[in-house]
C-alpha cells in the first residue's frame, strides 16, 4: 500500500521537527524543506479525491466478481458470490482500504484463474479494470510556484536518487 | 578495501574524515567545507574539500551507509561499479572503500568530486532543453558502449557469479518477484498479473553478458547545462546481466519527462536505439525489449514497495514517503497499460 496521508504528514512533520546537523543546514535542509511541501501537496491530493476512488474502484471489483463465470466460484471457495457481503463501512480511509484488500485479494486469484483456463474474455476485462484503477489513483506533481521549482531545486538530486 | 583503526566517536563527521584520511595518506589532512548534499536514500551523501599537508586541494564526496536503506544495496558494489568503468564512461574516480563501522560510524566509501554539474530532476519538465538531442546522443552512446563491453575482467565480476545467458531475465525476476511478495501492504493485482505474464512469456537468452547499471536513466548523471554528460553516477544497484535491461529501464515512462516520444526526455526513442546498437554492436529485439519495458516497470514497483514499507515503519525519510506514492502509482498505469498492450497487440498468452 502506497503510505497514506496521515503517514505522510506525519513523516512532513518528523522530517521537519527535526534538527539539522550542521553540516546538513544548507542544501540538503533546503531540499527537505521543498520535499515537505511536496509530500504535502500530494497527500493534500490524497485527502481530497482518496475515498471517493476508493468507492468507485470497491464497486468496480465487487460488480466484475459478482458478474464472473459461476464455475470459478467453486474453484475459489465461494469468494466471488460473498462478495458483495465486504462493506465500505463508514466510508473513512481506513475501512475503504481494508474492504479494497479484501476484494484485491479475491480479483487476484480469480485473474490467476481466469489466465490458467484461458478465458480471454474475462482476462481482457481484467485487464482493462486494472488500467482504470490505475488511472484512477494517479496523482499530479503540483506547478511549482514563480521562482521556485520544486523539482528542479535542490531536491531535485533527492527526488532522483531516490531508486 | 582498508581498515584503518581510529577513534570510533569523533566530536564530529569532519573530525573523523580528516583523522581517517590524514592516517590513510600518512600526513596531515584538513577537511573543509562539509556539507551533506542531496543524493537519495540509499546513502548519505556529503561534499567536501581536503588540503594534503603540501596544500595540495582536492573536492570530495562521502557516501556513507545510512541508519536505514531505501534498498538492500552494497556500498562495495558501487566502489567496485565505479572502478570497472574508469576509461569507459565518465564517472567520479573511486578513492576508499571502508566496510568497517569504525572511522565514521558506518561503512562508507569516498570519490572524487565532479564539479561543474547539475542532476536533473526526472520529474522536472524538459530540463535538458534546449541541449536535450545532444546530450541524449551523448548518453546513449555511453550506455552503448558499457553494454558492449567484456565485463570479464573488470573489478565487478569478482563481486557476483555470472548467470548463464538464458537465466539473466528469470534471476532479475526472482529477486525482484520476491521483494515485492516481501514488502508489500496491500494486496497489488497490477503488479502480480504482470509477474505471472513475465514468466508465461519469457524473452530469448541475452545476446552477451553485460555489466548492468542498474538504474541507468533520467536524474543519475551529472550534466554542464550544454549537452555534456559529465559523469554517470548511483551504481549501487550495479550486476551482471543482459544488456537490455539498462536501454529498456532508461526507456521507462516515469523518467521520460512526459514525452513518450523521447528517450530518457533527450532524444527521439528510435534514434536512441540506433545510437546504442551501434555503440554495442548488438541488437534490440523487439520481443525481447518489450519483457524488459514490461520487467522494468515491474522492478520499479518493487523499489517502491520497499520504499512505502520503509517509510510507513519508521524511515520517516521523505524520499521513502514521495517513491512510496507517486511513483508507485505512475508504474501501477505504466505496467497496466504495457500490460493491456502486450497481451491484446503482441499475443502474449
Amino acid at each position: 500500500m502506497t503510505p497514506t496521508a496521515p503517514e505522510l504528514l506525519h513523516g512532513c512533520v518528523s522530517a521537519l521537527a527535526t534538527p539539522p546537523a550542521p553540516e546538513e543546514l544548507g542544501t540538503f535542509f533546503a531540499g527537505k524543506v521543498a520535499l515537505a511541501v511536496l509530500v504535502n501537496a500530494l497527500a493534500a491530493q490524497e485527502c481530497a479525491t482518496g475515498a471517493s476512488v476508493r468507492v468507485w474502484e470497491n464497486r468496480a471489483i465487487r460488480e466484475l466478481l459478482a458478474g464472473a463465470d459461476s464455475r470459478y466460484d467453486g474453484r475459489l471457495s465461494g469468494a466471488l458470490a460473498t462478495s458483495k457481503e465486504i462493506s465500505d463501512g463508514d466510508y473513512s480511509l481506513a475501512n475503504l482500504d481494508a474492504a479494497n484488500a479484501e476484494l484485491r485479494r479475491r480479483l487476484i486469484a480469480l485473474h490467476a484463474a481466469a489466465e490458467g483456463h484461458g478465458d480471454a474474455l474475462l482476462d481482457r476485462r481484467i485487464l482493462a479494470l486494472y488500467r482504470e484503477m490505475a488511472e484512477r489513483r494517479m496523482l499530479s506533481l503540483p506547478q511549482a510556484p514563480t521562482g521556485s521549482d520544486p523539482t528542479s531545486s535542490s531536491d531535485a538530486a533527492s527526488l532522483n536518487s531516490c531508486a | 578495501m582498508n581498515a584503518i583503526a581510529l577513534d570510533p566517536e569523533p566530536a564530529s563527521l569532519e573530525d573523523g574524515l580528516s583523522a581517517y584520511l590524514s592516517a590513510l595518506w600518512g600526513g596531515p589532512t584538513i577537511v573543509e567545507n562539509l556539507s551533506r548534499i542531496p543524493g537519495g536514500a540509499s546513502r548519505e551523501t556529503y561534499s567536501f574539500d581536503v588540503v594534503k599537508a603540501g596544500g595540495e586541494r582536492r573536492g570530495l564526496i562521502l557516501r556513507r551507509d545510512p541508519k536505514g536503506s531505501l534498498i538492500d544495496t552494497d556500498r562495495t558494489t558501487e566502489f567496485l561499479a565505479y572502478q570497472s568503468v574508469q576509461g569507459l564512461a565518465p564517472v567520479p574516480e573511486p578513492i576508499v572503500l571502508e566496510a568497517g563501522c569504525g572511522p565514521l560510524q558506518r561503512p562508507f566509501f569516498i570519490m572524487s568530486r565532479v564539479d561543474g554539474g547539475t542532476a536533473s530532476s526526472p520529474f522536472a519538465p524538459d530540463p535538458y532543453a534546449p541541449h536535450a538531442a545532444v546530450l541524449g546522443r551523448e548518453l546513449f552512446s555511453i550506455l552503448g558502449r558499457i553494454a558492449g563491453a567484456d565485463p570479464a575482467g573488470m573489478p565487478i565480476s569478482r563481486a557476483f557469479t555470472a548467470p548463464l545467458l538464458d537465466q539473466c531475465w528469470s534471476r532479475e525476476l526472482d529477486y525482484w518477484e520476491e521483494v515485492i511478495y516481501r514488502d508489500e501492504r496491500h494486496p497489488q493485482p497490477i503488479v502480480r498479473a504482470a509477474l505471472r505474464r513475465l514468466r508465461q512469456n519469457p524473452p530469448p537468452p541475452a545476446q552477451k553478458l553485460s555489466l548492468v547499471h542498474g538504474d541507468f536513466r533520467s536524474g543519475n548523471f551529472l550534466h554542464d547545462g550544454q549537452g555534456r554528460v559529465l559523469a554517470i553516477l548511483d551504481w549501487e544497484m550495479a550486476h551482471l546481466g543482459d544488456p537490455l535491461e539498462d536501454l529498456a529501464w532508461c526507456f521507462d515512462p516515469l523518467w521520460s519527462h512526459s514525452d513518450d516520444n523521447r528517450a530518457a526526455g533527450a532524444v527521439p526513442t528510435d534514434e536512441a536505439i540506433r545510437i546504442w546498437t551501434s555503440e554495442s554492436g548488438l541488437e534490440v529485439n523487439p520481443q525481447a525489449f518489450g519483457w524488459w519495458r514490461l520487467f522494468s516497470a515491474v522492478k520499479g514497483q518493487g523499489i517502491w514497495t520497499t520504499s512505502a514499507k520503509t517509510f510507513a515503519e519508521g524511515g520517516h525519510d521523505l524520499v521513502l514517503g514521495f517513491s512510496g506514492l507517486y511513483p508507485a502509482r505512475r508504474h501501477d498505469a505504466i505496467i497496466a497499460e504495457q500490460l493491456e498492450r502486450l497481451v491484446l497487440v503482441e499475443g502474449w498468452t
